[in-house]
């Protein structure tokens, strides 16, 4: 092998390596093990940065006092709280924090909204979903009436004035609940006023069904709606209308 | 074409009928078998196509093919005729016999015209002042679409519910959004408005006053409702003034009262008419 292939194939080696190698991110490493003082720590680490070492909110984040265990829970169980990089989403504030993998385990979790709640009373509490005691034809027509208009009619999400709703196939039951009752970020909150206790099994029954709808009409073409299977039934529909055009008028 | 090419052509022909017969048995078979809908779609498919393939085949090798030339007859009339029409012409009475049918048709187009003004008496009575108006009357409590009144507490901060006039649940013009602003100094009321959103909760129409849409999505972060049809805005702190998109007019404010016993009441109907904006506004 002449030294110059063998010098490329080094460089090609030593790019590959380089693309290939992450530095250990934060976000990507899952805390394990809680004790109470651990979570003081954890809070203080990853949130007090921005909402204050009381939680009483900082020019950088609100505060957290009588937000509720539902909110807490919502936002840290779904990895958009922590931030990754504080400066990335708290700076521009059209930005929605993305979902994430959770940063933390499930006891972290639970301690952690233990000792957020500690700060202060208030707030929605953890909404219990019974999903067997839900209704998934009237759940359907909540979806379609009070939470399609912005996550769109498959639950693939949408864009808003400047901002985004967010997909809704990975979210758990208990995480949609959270969201109905709570309203995170720019979602309003939807009470028992507007939404029942039964009403909410319902509607999250519904969104736990959009993730394996049944096509009846057979290859769904991504659940992009009306537009993506407009263009192919005009593309093919009248590219073989052409051709019969064509076989029928041949003498 | 000789007599062979014929009869091939009407076999193929014959055949493409025979297909179809066959789909239409496949199609019978799979339905009462609890059907499938994409082979069902595909047998019916395959009955017309054979079909299809029947009549053009038909079509193509059997029927005379063209183009076929006629030759013209004699143009001219015949002398007899025209000495008849010319005898016709001088005395007169061939073109004023027309008379009559003018006038006939006449008095048809005269019928019709009037005939044609009972649509304009069957699209109903008079609207009068009802359009400038909704179910809203002073005193009524906002209910939910499935008739349940909204209590204050049942919404929470930065909340939203579609609300409608106590007893006109699912009226069309009466329906209203309630928000709660989570922080209520924010509110910019308009004069002599102080006192319409009581405690942050105030409601707007839900009729977007561009093209008639439900002004349904809520941002609750920048209090902006947003018209899911042309992307209108209206911003909720300040008297849902339109900040975005084609509407140009403001919601009209639903002003709102807490009764005693946590209720929310109107106060009366909104203060000008409805929806899009196509009659006069005071």
């Amino acid at each position: 092998m002449s030294p110059a292939r063998l010098g490329a194939g080094a460089l090609l080696a030593a790019v590959t390596i380089a693309l290939a190698w992450h530095p250990g991110r934060a976000t990507s490493t899952t805390i394990h093990g809680a004790a109470a003082g651990d979570v003081r720590a954890i809070y203080l680490a990853d949130c007090g940065v921005c909402h204050g070492a009381g939680g009483r909110g900082t020019t950088r984040g609100p505060t957290l006092v009588g937000v509720g265990r539902a909110s807490v829970d919502y936002w840290v169980s779904t990895g958009r709280m922590p931030l990754g990089d504080p400066r990335l989403s708290a700076v521009d504030a059209r930005k929605t924090p993305a979902r994430h993998r959770p940063r933390y385990s499930r006891p972290v979790i639970d301690a952690l909204v233990d000792y957020v709640v500690s700060f202060g009373a208030g707030g929605t509490d953890i909404p219990r979903v019974d999903l067997r005691a839900a209704n998934l034809a009237e759940g359907g027509e909540l979806f379609r009436a009070q939470c399609a208009a912005c996550h769109a009619w498959a639950g693939d999400g949408g864009a808003l004035l400047h901002r985004e709703a967010p997909s809704l196939h990975r979210a758990t039951a208990t995480q949609i609940a959270e969201a109905v009752r709570v309203g995170p970020g720019l979602m309003p909150a939807f009470g028992t006023a507007a939404v029942s206790d039964r009403q909410l099994d319902s509607v999250t029954a519904y969104v736990r069904y959009l993730d394996h709808p049944k096509d009846r009409g057979g290859n769904p073409l991504w659940h992009l709606g009306p537009v993506a299977e407009g263009a192919i039934a005009w593309i093919f529909g009248t590219g073989i209308l052409v051709l019969a055009t064509r076989w029928i008028g041949e003498t | 074409m000789t007599q062979r090419e014929e009869r091939r052509a009407e076999r193929a022909a014959a055949a493409g009928f025979g297909v179809t017969v066959l789909a239409c048995g496949g199609l019978a078979y799979v339905y009462l078998q609890g059907g499938q809908a994409q082979l069902e779609g595909l047998l019916l498919a395959v009955a017309f196509a054979g079909v299809a393939y029947g009549f053009v085949t038909w079509g193509q090798k059997l029927m005379p093919q063209g183009p076929v030339s006629e030759d013209r007859h004699h143009l001219p009339s015949t002398e007899p005729e025209r000495e008849r029409f010319e005898a016709d012409l001088e005395r007169g009475g061939v073109l004023t016999r027309r008379r009559l049918l003018v006038r006939a048709l006449g008095a048809a187009v005269v019928a019709l015209g009037g005939v044609a003004l009972f649509p304009i008496r069957s699209l109903g009575p008079r609207p009068g002042t009802s359009l400038a108006h909704t179910p809203w009357r002073r005193g009524m409590r906002l209910v939910t679409e499935d008739g349940r009144p909204v209590r204050a507490a049942d919404v929470p901060r930065g909340g939203l519910v579609t609300v409608f006039p106590e007893g006109h649940a699912g009226s069309a013009d009466g329906q209203a959004v309630l928000v709660r602003v989570e922080d209520p100094g924010r509110i910019r009321h308009r004069p002599g408005r102080d006192d319409w959103s009581p405690h942050g909760y105030i409601a707007y129409s839900k009729v977007c006053t561009h093209a008639g849409c439900p002004v349904g999505l809520y941002q609750a972060e920048t209090h902006q409702l947003l018209c899911p049809c042309h992307q209108s805005t209206f911003d909720v702190l300040d008297g849902a003034r339109p900040v975005f998109g084609p509407a140009a007019a403001a919601l009209p404010q639903l002003p709102l009262r807490l009764d005693p016993d946590g209720y929310l009441r109107a106060r009366g109907d909104f203060p000008e008419p409805v929806g899009p904006a196509y009659w006069h506004r005071a």
